[in-house]
């Protein structure tokens, strides 16, 4: 398992239990805005990491030698 | 309502109903250009999709920059969320949010190298010049209703009716604000056609469908201020009927006007701004 997976397993995980832990113990209202604020893009950006299609190896090195690739 | 659930739930919500009031308005722009268009559905279908589609980095992009600021933007309309239909707070931070948006806009623009990129991110500059302005609509409302936060103005309005009947050009101020941010808009200089996509120009994969998320939920949270502010205490049913007039009529008019250059854009908003701040000003007086 390369770095960034691990990376954003760790993040995945992190998120989950922060959103769990406010909706079950119900913590001051100050707490639940900051997990709000900072773990719910956090989930959706480890989601998205884990998710998206990886380069295969043959054209990898084409893609990150490209400057800007657009959309 | 645990305050969790409820915010999660009010994220939810308004991701799908941006999305589908975006779809909506692709559909009618396309309708009214005499094009079959995409389903409603197709913009909701769009975010999902991305998030299982090849991403990579450019090779000018700076990674760190060019990640954080799509979580960033999502961040901000958490808070939008927040302090909209959760808590009903203050409209100073909605302002807040409103600026740190035309930031990351900017920010966006620059992180990814592109030139098309970076033409986006001057003219977020430019832009925010002039829809900074057009918020100053908050200064409006607390001169008429003395209060900013935004419980304080619905019960100010069930009291003594919507504020658009009091204060109409605040509520054409606003509007122009919404129509600003609809896609494809006159305003939209810094998503231009000319520089591509603008400063999502090289956001895409799982990052496109990330910032979509963000943008729908954008569009809701604006529509449902507008008309919280405007139009006073609604049900749901009248939230769901404003938000699909606005899309709507924003629609309509994006589908038949051209996209402005930068300085006509500019100056157009900069003069709607001031003859309503002056004409509301004389209507309060009067």
């Amino acid at each position: 398992m390369n770095k960034q997976k691990i990376i954003s397993y760790t993040l995945l995980l992190v998120s989950i239990l922060a959103i769990v832990y406010a909706l079950i113990f119900n913590p001051a209202d100050w707490i639940v805005y900051g997990i709000a604020i900072v773990f719910i893009p956090c989930f959706i950006l480890s989601f998205g990491i884990l998710t998206m299609a990886k380069p295969i190896d043959d054209e990898k090195e084409e893609r990150d030698e490209e400057p800007f690739i657009g959309y | 309502m645990n305050l969790m659930a409820n915010i999660l739930i009010n994220v939810i919500t308004s991701f799908l109903g941006g999305s589908l009031l975006l779809g909506l308005h692709r559909k009618i722009m396309a309708r009214i250009q005499l094009r079959p268009g995409p389903p409603i559905i197709q913009y909701l279908l769009h975010s999902l999709k991305f998030f299982f589609k090849e991403t990579s980095l450019p090779k000018t992009a700076s990674p760190v920059f060019y990640i954080s600021i799509v979580c960033i933007l999502a961040g901000i309309w958490t808070t939008g969320v927040i302090v909209g239909p959760v808590t009903q707070g203050s409209l100073l931070i909605m302002f807040g949010i409103y600026a740190v948006y035309k930031i990351v806009e900017h920010n966006m623009g620059s992180s990814s190298g592109s030139p098309y990129g970076k033409l986006s991110c001057v003219r977020a500059v430019f832009s925010a010049a002039s829809e900074i302005p057009l918020f100053a609509v908050v200064a409006l409302i607390f001169f008429q209703t003395g209060t900013l936060s935004i419980a304080g103005i619905i019960h100010y309005q069930s009291v003594n009716g919507p504020l658009i009947f009091t204060i109409p050009l605040a509520g054409v101020m606003f509007f122009i604000l919404l129509l600003t941010k609809s896609p494809y808009s006159p305003f939209a200089i810094t998503k231009g056609k000319e520089l591509i996509s603008g400063y999502e120009t090289e956001h895409f994969g799982f990052l496109r469908g990330f910032l979509m998320f963000s943008e729908s939920i954008a569009w809701f949270i604006m529509s449902w201020l507008f008309l919280t502010l405007f139009f006073g205490p609604l049900s749901v049913v009248y939230y769901v009927i404003g938000m699909i007039a606005i899309t709507v009529v924003t629609a309509f008019i994006n589908a038949t006007s051209p996209l402005l250059n930068p300085n006509h854009s500019v100056m157009l908003q900069i003069t709607i701004a001031f003859v309503c701040i002056v004409g509301t000003i004389i209507m309060m007086v009067v």
